[in-house]
């Protein structure tokens, strides 16, 4: 299935990118996701260290995936 | 109402949209850039924003805000881009009958904001730029 990753602020430095295109097998997971993105992206901080928003939703690491989502990697906000 | 936008913002605009006849209390926060952060100075900051999330985080805050403090309405604008030290970043105005609503109901959609809203500041000083990350800010 095909996932859109994007990223932001400091995690958008780390990996030098601002979004890209993922081709995954059905039911991954976004634990799944992660490894696959740190695979290609070795700067790509601890799975502790970051938020993750499927569909613009907070998100935990065993969510499953769908084809399509939008899966957004966020370091911890400093908004306000 | 709730805004993220590269614009500066109007105090008085937002203030005048609040007066209405079962408001009798307006508490606004304006946010602005300090030049200094834990010892250094800071000369600017560049404000980002996951624009479409956070939009719809603003209003799940302000709804929350609503109903918890039975206050008539609550605004909340924050900017992103290059802020210049003195600049404002965020503005939260919050009209109820009276003020102790007000203030509580501004001080809890601050601190919510800052909790939950996917955005993230980076502050440049003479030495580098760096994230803020670690609630700081």
């Amino acid at each position: 299935m095909r996932i859109t990753v994007r990223f932001f602020a400091s995690i958008r430095e780390e990996v030098g990118l601002e979004r890209e295109e993922l081709h995954l097998h059905e039911e991954s997971t976004v634990r799944d996701l992660l490894k696959v993105v740190r695979e290609a992206h070795p700067g790509l901080r601890d799975n502790k260290k970051l938020l993750v928003a499927v569909n613009g939703v907070r998100s935990r690491l065993d969510r499953g995936l769908r084809e399509g989502d939008v899966v957004a990697l966020l370091p911890p906000v400093s908004g306000g | 109402m709730i805004k993220i936008t590269r614009e500066d913002f109007s105090v008085d605009e937002v203030v005048r949209d609040l007066r209405r006849r079962e408001v009798g209390a307006i508490v606004t926060f304006i946010g602005i850039v300090r030049g200094e952060s834990q010892g250094r100075q800071v000369e600017r900051l560049e404000v980002e924003a996951y624009e479409e999330m956070a939009l719809r985080e603003l209003e799940e805050i302000r709804k929350r805000a609503l109903e918890r403090f039975g206050v008539e309405e609550a605004v909340i604008i924050h900017r992103v881009g290059a802020l210049e030290v003195s600049e404002n970043i965020v503005l939260v105005a919050v009209g109820a009958a009276h003020r102790a609503e007000a203030f509580e109901a501004c001080r809890f959609i601050l601190e919510e904001v800052k909790r939950l809203a996917p955005i993230w500041k980076k502050e440049y000083t003479p030495e580098g730029s760096s994230w803020v990350e670690e609630g700081e800010g």
